[in-house]
């Protein structure tokens, strides 16, 4: 049952030979993401992006229909960490968070994406992410 | 359907974040039990054990059957393959991404050499 504890949350991890601010470059720059944020079944993408803290960004990823992502950035911390706002047709139009680091070991980076779904009582401040949100939590039902 | 689907998701995540509802969980994994039970395996009132439980119940995650003066509650796990099919769609989307990013920066380092 235990393996229940941390449904809301998924984490990918890839190590990459290539250095952190490449990579973390690659999550900023529209040209980056029309080319690589294109899943399967996916023709074509076209990425507009507000590269700043509280900057908002659209990726919308066009195949046999469209799917718009949107969401804003809340930590840009290059070459270290950035973190975003997540809104899709797979979030059911609700805020879900990606937090992505760049951990460099040698000269290569591992990349670990790790995208939470929100509680929707935290939905509107939860600049401090999951561990804030489950104290919050926590606090209200225990009172 | 949208919705319903992402307000019951949500209390499936706030049912499961806390950790005495977690432990009642697990322990009706194996057997069914009595609400008088349960509350006596947890060193908390009774009356904060059916908070407890109620917040399970709307989460869908427990079902209780009344025989006589005995709730008897069991464990639904449906709405927790609901929650895993989110997970494992965002698993897919980001290891592909993933392997999509490595091949992209890796081959424009190559150019640039």
């Amino acid at each position: 049952m235990n393996a229940a504890i941390a449904p809301a949350t998924v984490v990918v991890r890839r190590t990459i030979a290539a250095s952190a601010e490449d990579l973390f470059d690659a999550w900023l720059d529209p040209e980056a993401l029309a080319i690589w944020m294109r899943p399967g079944g996916i023709r074509k993408t076209t990425a507009k992006v507000d590269p700043r803290v509280g900057g908002r960004y659209e990726i919308v990823m066009q195949g046999d229909s469209t799917f718009p992502h949107t969401g804003e950035y809340r930590v840009i911390d290059r070459p270290k960490r950035l973190v975003f706002t997540w809104i899709s047709n797979g979030t059911e139009q609700r805020e879900s968070l990606v937090t992505v680091d760049f951990l460099r070991t040698g000269r290569q980076t591992e990349v670990v994406v790790t995208h939470e779904q929100l509680p929707q009582s935290q939905r509107t401040s939860h600049t401090n992410g999951w561990t804030s949100a489950l104290e919050h939590l926590d606090e209200h039902y225990a009172a | 359907m949208g919705e319903y689907k992402s307000a019951r998701l949500d209390e499936v995540f706030n049912a499961l974040c806390d950790p005495t509802r977690r432990a009642i969980l697990a322990r009706l994994t194996d057997a069914s039990a009595r609400v008088t039970d349960i509350a006596a395996d947890f060193p908390i009132s009774l009356n904060s054990i059916s908070k407890h439980i109620r917040m399970l119940e709307r989460a869908g995650l427990l079902r209780r059957s009344v025989s006589g003066r005995d709730h008897v509650l069991s464990l639904d796990a449906e709405p927790l393959a609901e929650a895993s099919a989110w997970i494992e769609r965002y698993r897919r989307f980001w290891e592909g991404r993933l392997a999509a990013l490595d091949t992209y920066v890796t081959s424009k380092k190559r150019k640039r050499k």
